[in-house]
């Protein structure tokens, strides 16, 4: 499904990515792992298009990536989940999953807000937030929600909107234990809808959970690529995440 | 009869002053990220203290000149304190209306104090052209020409080689290494501000003695020292300080010269400098010297 | 005093396309957008060249205007939005400026600071309806008469309003609203936030230029002093008191903010104090609002 061909990108006159070479089935779910620094998030941003990269090529389903904007990428089915929560905290849970439905209908749609259409999303919408148990907030502001709402909201959201590749940037990140186990549910509810889904996390027992291969990332270069059992075992892992034992 | 090196000089003293106007505004922006509106009325509003105290009250010539600079920098402290700080945590929008409030207010107290009408300072024989080879200067030409490269000199020197300038480039460079330096960035950040404002109230006095003072006089410079910031790179401040005397050439030369016997009205020279700023925007977003630009 | 009252009403309904225009821009989408004055400007300056110089009729003039205000935004709109909001804010600082140098100095077109008097107020061609029945006589409404006036630039202020309540009331306005919070994850959900923003932008333009239109029909002259930068202050004041984005609250803060500068009035102060104070007191007014209520204003914008 997505295919990463030496991907090479340079921030601020620094070298983040060295090289990356991915290869993404469809309906597979990755983990990637790797200490701060190593890059995990930029690769996500170059995958989103918020970052050119300099060298190497994105493809998707076929189609070169490398030169399109952000989203026309989106369009193409790849959805992301921020790591800094990327619901639109100034607007309602309702328009939140409204904007995500709204992006593919005909102009008409867009500027006639009483057209059938619209009608049609805002039902639609009340279902996928009932899905995450979110209905009965569904015309508060979303900044009212906890982080683990705010999470769950925008994987629901970025499934709405129709996404086939899940970005998932450490969907753990500021949220209670109790939510964590529910964010598990729905991931392995995409992973059940044949969805391909790339997690970024921490929490290495998190992912071990669901994953079907994890790639571990170290200073902008992918050093294993395994199921998640040859991962855990194996000794590098523990040299790249506390230093070489001397 | 040969102009041009008469055009270059007065080249020389339009980029000199644009440079003392953009100084301040770079650094702040470098440090902040912000767009101060207000800068050139900060410098208007130096020019119109100096004028209160020289012409209106009889205070001798360096007295004013304290008296003023006092002034603009109790008035900076304040500007920052009132119109800046408080808003540099929300959205930059804030800042840019806050700062255009500012301006207006000072250019409605100003024509309310002094009237709109222009006024001017007697600088006696400092206004007197002398003859150098084929090119007439007055002394206070030469003083603003001089006065802005020992100044840029002294922030040069103050930015590379100081511990106070390695730390604004760490902060400019908006690096977390900036912010864990363990020191007070307030402090920095209030005296660029002042310091910035000191060396816009200094060209605003410049201004006054070689053309005149007018409550209008401070927009125009500010929208000056925008073009030569993005002729030279949002926030680099040796890029802005050669766009502010590539500017002052090309406005000199863009009216000065004539193009096969059609030459542009002398009204058009301030429009140049915005005409610049769009096909900059066009051709080369990231300024002249920059490397990068943020792209929306 | 009647033709007072009347006076206030007219400027009400022209402010209030204009601000609720720049509201869609500035307000919901959160572009500092410094030619909206500008805009303005063209749309007075088109009409007014194009009914005194040519005598074109009412409907031509005030298509034209806006036509012409839009396609220039759209312009200036192409080259600065793709880049981030700071120079944006520049673009359209320098625009304005690049078009105040304009109505200045190209006095073939403009005549200068002297301004273009003499603009005729519009005349329309009706039917006569109280004979409705068999409608063959035309008659010639003519809005010399303020009163007559005032009901027609009401008339365009309702639609202008319906059009702008139908946009905010739309999906794009949601699209807007989110790329002004975080650009990234509006891009993510396949919101292309160039031609949402641009498209903010030249509607905003298109509108501000009928105001510019009605202004020049209603004073029957301008001059290039009626399109400075305090102008464009005292719009964006409006948008701020209102709250951005609400369309009920710009509304009602154009009508307060245009009878605000009357209460001047009883302290009898000359009038070359009265203008400056005018543009102090709708500074101060924004600065204490955008004070007060810094949290609320605008979102915080997101970075990745």
């Amino acid at each position: 499904m997505l295919d990463i061909q030496g991907l090479h990108l340079t921030l601020n006159k620094l070298h983040i990515l060295k090289g990356i070479d991915i290869q993404i089935n469809s309906g597979e779910t990755v983990g990637i792992i790797g200490p701060n620094g190593s890059g995990k998030t930029t690769l996500f941003n170059s995958i989103s298009g918020f970052h050119q990269s300099n060298e190497g090529k994105l493809i998707l389903n076929g189609i070169d990536l490398t030169r399109l904007a952000p989203y026309h990428r989106a369009r193409l089915g790849i959805g992301r989940v921020f790591q800094n929560f990327g619901i639109f905290r100034e607007q309602s849970l309702l328009e939140n999953i409204l904007i995500a439905l709204e992006t593919k209908q005909s102009f008409w749609a867009t500027i006639w807000p009483w057209s059938r259409q619209n009608r049609i999303n805002k039902v639609r919408a009340l279902g996928f937030l009932r899905k995450v148990k979110l209905h009965e907030k569904a015309n508060e502001k979303a900044a009212s929600l906890s982080g683990g709402q705010m999470r769950l909201l925008e994987i629901i959201r970025t499934l709405a909107f129709g996404a086939e590749l899940f970005l998932l940037d450490e969907p753990t990140a500021g949220v209670s234990p109790k939510m964590k186990a529910e964010i598990s549910e729905i991931i392995k509810k995409l992973k059940k809808r044949q969805k391909t889904v790339l997690i970024i996390e921490h929490d290495i027992n998190f992912i071990y959970g669901f994953c079907d291969r994890v790639i571990v990332l170290d200073a902008g270069r992918v050093v294993m690529d395994d199921t998640p059992e040859n991962v855990r075992k194996n000794p590098r892992l523990q040299e790249i995440y506390f230093g070489t034992k001397d | 009869m040969d102009i041009l090196p008469q055009l270059l000089i007065n080249s020389m003293i339009t980029g000199s002053i644009y440079a003392l106007v953009c100084c301040g505004i770079s650094l702040v922006y470098g440090l902040l990220r912000i767009l101060n509106f207000a800068h050139g009325h900060i410098l208007m509003l130096g020019a119109y203290s100096y004028y209160l105290c020289n012409n209106t009250f009889g205070i001798n010539f360096y007295l004013s000149f304290l008296l003023s600079f006092i002034f603009i920098a109790i008035f900076a402290a304040f500007t920052f304190k009132v119109f800046i700080n408080p808003f540099l945590n929300f959205n930059p929008i804030l800042v840019f209306v806050t700062t255009l409030a500012l301006s207006i207010m000072l250019e409605s107290l100003v024509s309310i104090g002094f009237g709109v009408n222009v006024k001017s300072l007697d600088a006696g024989e400092l206004l007197n052209s002398v003859e150098i080879g084929s090119v007439y200067i007055t002394p206070i030409q030469m003083i603003i020409i001089a006065s802005a490269l020992l100044l840029l000199t002294l922030v040069a020197f103050v930015i590379h080689k100081t511990v106070t300038g390695r730390l604004i480039r760490a902060l400019s460079e908006n690096s977390p290494a900036g912010q864990s330096l363990g020191i007070n960035s307030h402090y920095v950040y209030y005296g660029v501000f002042i310091f910035g404002s000191l060396v816009a109230a200094f060209s605003g006095i410049m201004l006054a003695y070689e053309t005149n003072l007018q409550p209008l006089m401070g927009n125009s410079y500010t929208i000056k020292a925008f073009a030569a910031m993005i002729l030279g790179g949002l926030g680099n401040l040796w890029g802005t300080i050669i766009g502010a005397f590539l500017l002052g050439l090309v406005e000199n030369l863009s009216i000065g010269l004539d193009f096969g016997g059609y030459s542009l009205p002398a009204g058009y020279k301030d429009a140049f400098a915005f005409l610049i700023i769009l096909v900059i925007l066009i051709i080369r977003p990231q300024g002249l010297f920059g490397r990068t630009y943020r792209k929306a | 005093m009647n033709e007072y009252y009347l006076h206030l009403a007219i400027m009400s309904c022209i402010y209030l396309i204009s601000a609720q225009a720049l509201n869609l821009n500035f307000g919901l989408g959160g572009l500092f957008n410094l030619a909206h004055v500008a805009c303005y400007a063209i749309g007075a300056y088109t009409t007014a060249i194009l009914s005194v110089d040519y005598q074109y009729s009412f409907f031509i003039c005030i298509f034209a205007s806006a036509i012409l205000a839009s396609l220039l935004s759209l312009i200036l709109g192409a080259i600065s939005l793709r880049l981030s909001l700071d120079y944006f804010a520049i673009g359209t600082l320098s625009f304005s400026f690049i078009i105040s140098a304009l109505l200045i100095n190209w006095k073939e077109l403009t005549r200068g600071v002297l301004g273009i008097p003499g603009i005729p107020r519009p005349q329309i061609d009706s039917f006569n309806f109280t004979k409705f029945p068999n409608f063959q006589e035309l008659i010639t409404i003519d809005f010399s008469d303020n009163y007559n006036f005032l009901i027609l630039v009401f008339s365009f202020a309702v639609i202008t309003n319906l059009i702008l309540y139908f946009i905010f009331k739309a999906p794009y306005s949601r699209a807007l609203k989110a790329q002004s919070e975080f650009i990234h994850a509006s891009q993510t959900l396949a919101i292309n936030s160039t031609a949402v923003r641009l498209w903010s932008f030249t509607i905003a333009s298109f509108f501000a230029g009928i105001a510019g239109s009605f202004f020049a029909y209603y004073l029957n002259y301008i001059d290039p002093s009626s399109f400075s930068l305090q102008e464009m202050l005292f719009v964006f004041s409006i948008i701020i008191v209102g709250r951005p984005g609400s369309f009920w609250g710009v509304l009602f803060a154009t009508i307060f903010l245009v009878l605000l500068p009357e209460g001047l009035r009883f302290f009898d102060l000359p009038s070359s104090i009265l203008g400056p104070m005018r543009q102090f007191l709708y500074a101060f007014i924004l600065f204490t609002t955008v004070y007060i209520n810094k949290g609320i204003l605008f979102p915080t914008q997101r970075k990745i």
